[in-house]
């Protein structure tokens, strides 16, 4: 089965303070295959925001490669992934546009990715409604609270019925009843609709529910001496 | 007996030391020299629009670089949509040239009725037109390019 994502070896670095912070010092080599559904669990600061944004081609690792469909992607855009595997992303902060409605943001979203205009109104109102942002869909993501705003950006990523999707830590900022409404969706979109699912949560309940899973190692510093220290 | 004092506050941030402050200045020390300059010698600086063009671009850099909190969450949202880095440039730069425009169309308009050389015009219109956009998209290009605008999407 081809590989909807791989990595070989990935490793991040950025200055700080205390010296170089070095993730994923024995590097990430993970396997994403068509119709998975795979959780990266780590604990805080351990670079899981860094591994999707260097999967989706935001940042750039320092050593190893990115492949989409066997293709090396290390060095290309998120646009240019996308155009390879229609990928839809979730981040941890949320990202919904504020001087546009939610529905307008999720009509810009599907029509980025090439929805016809036909079929844009239906999958809106699905997503809203399933959310429950049916009711606000005229409201402009500033007046909304935290959760509401992070329900915006699932609904915008499912609207657009993506076949990887990637998200980071998907309950945060959601509350209870809409955290254990969400794992569920995503594990009925995986199986039913065999979207592609990249996830990464600190939870390891949250992980347990994905198919397939893989632990981060704590950041290394490096002194400028190159002394290698634990966090 | 110790007595708080006021003036730490005032003294420490009333001297102008921030981009827009300077952008500011700069736009207003261009308007009063143009207004010198005319004032001085009408017929020298009769034909006014090169010497307003001036203006634009700090004008342009200014109101972009002044909702850098907001444009920053725009290109956000954008490239989370799966917008690309030119068509958030393209986007700015549109937004920019239009805004020259339209702050100059008096001008232009003034212009056109007076001038000789229509030749003349269409090339400081076109000067106004891509200073204005790329005055105004010039500070997305270094945000969206820097290494900590992908931080923004962690918490």
């Amino acid at each position: 089965m081809s590989s909807v994502i791989e990595t070989r070896s990935v490793v991040v670095e950025y200055p700080s303070v205390k010296g170089i912070l070095r993730l994923y010092d024995q590097g990430v080599s993970l396997k994403v295959d068509q119709g998975d559904f795979l959780a990266v669990l780590g604990g805080s600061g351990w670079g899981k925001s860094t591994l999707v944004n260097v999967i989706l081609g935001l940042e750039k690792p320092i050593h190893g490669s990115v492949s989409f469909r066997d293709h090396d992607v290390t060095r290309e855009s998120f646009v240019k992934r996308c155009a390879l595997i229609k990928t839809a992303a979730v981040f941890q902060r949320p990202t919904a546009l504020p001087q546009m409605t939610v529905s307008q943001n999720l009509h810009l979203a599907l029509s980025l990715a090439g929805v016809p205009r036909k079929d844009r109104d239906e999958r809106i109102k699905e997503a809203l409604a399933f959310f429950g942002l049916d009711k606000i869909e005229r409201s402009y993501p500033d007046g909304l609270s935290a959760g509401q705003r992070r329900r915006i950006d699932l609904a915008r990523a499912l609207a657009v019925k993506p076949e990887l999707l990637v998200i980071d830590e998907p309950t945060g900022d959601l509350d209870g009843s809409a955290t254990n409404l969400l794992i569920p969706l995503l594990r009925g979109l995986n199986r039913n609709q065999g979207t592609t699912i990249f996830m990464t949560t600190a939870l390891p309940r949250q992980a347990s529910q994905a198919k397939h899973q893989v632990h981060l190692r704590p950041p290394l510093y490096l002194t400028p001496e190159n002394r290698m220290i634990g966090d | 007996m110790e007595k708080p004092s006021w003036t730490p506050i005032v003294l420490s941030g009333a001297v102008p030391r921030e981009a827009t402050d300077l952008l500011a200045i700069l736009v207003m020390g261009i308007v009063a020299v143009e207004a010198s300059l005319a004032a001085l010698s009408p017929t020298l600086f009769g034909s006014r629009l090169w010497l307003s063009l001036l203006v634009a671009p700090p004008t342009c850099a200014l109101a972009s670089v002044s909702t850098t909190t907001r444009r920053t969450r725009e290109e956000l949202a954008l490239f989370a949509y799966g917008g690309s880095g030119w068509q958030i440039l393209l986007r700015y730069f549109i937004r920019g040239a239009i805004i020259a425009l339209v702050a100059f169309s008096p001008v232009i308009l003034q212009e056109f009725l007076t001038t000789t050389s229509i030749l003349n015009l269409v090339a400081a219109v076109i000067v106004l037109l891509l200073t204005g956009g790329s005055f105004y998209s010039l500070p997305s290009l270094r945000r969206i390019r820097s290494s900590s605008f992908v931080e923004n999407y962690k918490s």
